[in-house]
């Protein structure tokens, strides 16, 4: 049986269009690629 | 493909021929990505989007860069009723690309045309309305902002969800399935959409398991009653009874009595006070008329009365000017006595003829005080001797015993001079003497009141108490 409270807090509010420029900056864009790099680059350093 | 470290152009070695940077993980990396990103795109085409948007996320957390999987993770977003979401990732793609890239079309598609930009912003603040509604368990106030919404961005799949679950907690099934059908026209395989449904379909089915057995357990109670007798098998309808002739006539006049007293009391009524509604409207009408005619009425009445006043008005004033055949002419027979005087003063019977033509009302009446004057000036030029000749005619016809020429020829001595003593006696003897008892008395009363003291007083007063006598 679906709780209906339960089920309403899985629902967040949509972001809107004036909050988009600050949601694009906050995101992090760090891929595997990056992390990879930096793997790298550690493991240079290291030598 | 480039290199990470150099940005050279990588052939199938496992290094960059540029730099000599190890790119055999890098290459994998790659690789993953891509094929998240042919994953996601099957699954896109299949409308499969919430497997989409997994597939596609996983591939741009391996290669940020996959502009490809940015690009459609966006599309697929925007198909979902979420703008937003699809600007954000146009516009990071529009970063890292910004020549050749599809997203600036994207982006221009929706910035352009400010009236769908309104749109779906109204969109999202009525979703996030109608969420803090549900939250305050303002479940009709959320129902409603959240189909405002759906009629604006019918793909909004969220929406659908959401008030897909308000109808399962209201425990409207049918229409929390129609919206959930509605989701998986636009997302196959979303999860949530999935649950709901399999939650309604356990609901459903149970309540409808119930209803079914006792449905068909009341129809068997109900039907018949079955028995074996032998090899046969009896079954035997139950509440039926034999329908008779005197049945079907007694219900025919049960009905046609139902039938009376619904026309009785349901459609008589109405009629007669439709009717009666007429006749009042009618009846307002011809009061009305009524009424303005009687106004009508009044006022020609009025202006009938204010017409015959002035109608007197003008013949008094018409009187005064021209008096009916009296002042105009009594005029014109005064001018004439003047002139005939004037020619000849010892023709006073002519004179006193013409003057004779005059009344005294006309004198009376007259407005002219020229008129009057000059009639009085011939009255005392010519009145005495005219008066003597008429009293010595009248008194010689009294003697006669002509008693209708003397009083006649006393009464003009009495009005050319009214002094005349001897006349007014000689004209109330003239009346006795004819009969006249009641002239008579004026006059002999006249003689007494102008002429005290005299004979002619005492012998008037004699043959006054002899008349009162007899």
């Amino acid at each position: 049986m679906i709780n209906f409270e339960e089920e309403l807090k899985k629902f967040h509010p949509s972001l809107e269009i004036e909050d988009a420029e600050e949601a694009i900056y906050n995101q992090d864009l760090t891929d595997m690629a990056d992390i990879l790099v930096a793997m790298l680059k550690d493991m240079k350093e290291e030598e | 493909m480039n290199c990470y470290h150099c940005g050279c152009r990588l052939s199938e070695k496992d290094f960059c021929t540029g730099c000599g940077a190890d790119v055999s993980v890098y290459k994998k990396i790659i690789h993953i990505s891509n094929s998240f990103y042919n994953i996601g795109l099957e699954k896109a085409n299949v409308r499969d989007l919430s497997g989409a948007i997994s597939s596609l996320r996983q591939s741009l957390k391996f290669n940020k860069n996959n502009i490809k999987a940015r690009n459609l993770l966006g599309l697929v977003y925007f198909e979902t009723g979420e703008a937003v979401a699809a600007l954000s990732e146009w516009v990071i793609s529009k970063n890292i690309r910004q020549e050749k890239n599809i997203a600036d079309d994207y982006i221009n598609a929706i910035q352009t045309n400010t009236a769908r930009l309104d749109t779906i912003n109204q969109t999202i603040k009525k979703y996030n309305q109608a969420l803090s509604y549900c939250n305050q368990d303002s479940l009709d106030l959320a129902v409603i902002q959240l189909k405002k919404v759906l009629s604006m961005n019918p793909n909004f799949i969220r929406a659908h969800q959401l008030l897909a679950l308000i109808y399962i907690y209201t425990r409207e099934y049918e229409k929390a399935r129609k919206e959930l059908l509605k989701c998986t026209a636009i997302d196959a395989n979303n999860t949530t959409t999935l649950r709901y449904l399999k939650e309604i379909d356990l609901v459903t089915s149970g309540a409808e398991d119930k209803e079914t057995q006792q449905k068909v357990r009341k129809k068997e109670s109900d039907e018949v009653i079955k028995y074996q007798s032998g090899n046969e098998t009896i079954i035997q309808p139950l509440n039926v009874k034999e329908q008779t002739g005197v049945s079907s006539l007694f219900n025919i006049v049960i009905g046609l009595v139902i039938g009376l007293a619904a026309a009785w009391f349901l459609i008589l009524p109405a009629r007669i006070s439709a009717e009666k509604a007429d006749i009042n409207k009618e009846l307002i009408a011809v009061s009305e008329e009524s009424d303005q005619k009687t106004t009508e009425i009044e006022e020609l009445k009025r202006e009938t009365e204010s017409l015959t006043e002035a109608k007197s008005e003008l013949e008094t004033q018409l009187q005064s000017y021209v008096g009916a055949d009296g002042t105009m002419k009594a005029s014109d027979s005064l001018q004439k006595a003047v002139r005939m005087y004037l020619e000849d003063p010892t023709n006073l019977q002519a004179v006193g003829d013409v003057l004779m033509e005059i009344e005294e009302e006309s004198v009376e009446a007259s407005t002219s005080e020229e008129f009057s004057l000059l009639y009085q000036k011939i009255m005392e030029l010519t009145g005495p001797n005219i008066s003597t000749s008429y009293y010595n005619t009248g008194y010689t016809a009294y003697k006669q015993s002509d008693y209708t020429t003397a009083i006649t020829n006393l009464e003009k001595a009495v009005r050319f001079d009214p002094a005349n003593g001897e006349a007014l006696f000689s004209l109330a003897n003239s009346f006795n003497k004819n009969g006249d008892k009641e002239k008579a008395k004026d006059t002999y009363e006249k003689v007494i009141e102008l002429f005290p003291g005299t004979e002619k007083a005492s012998r008037s007063e004699v043959y006054l108490t002899e008349m009162d006598a007899s």
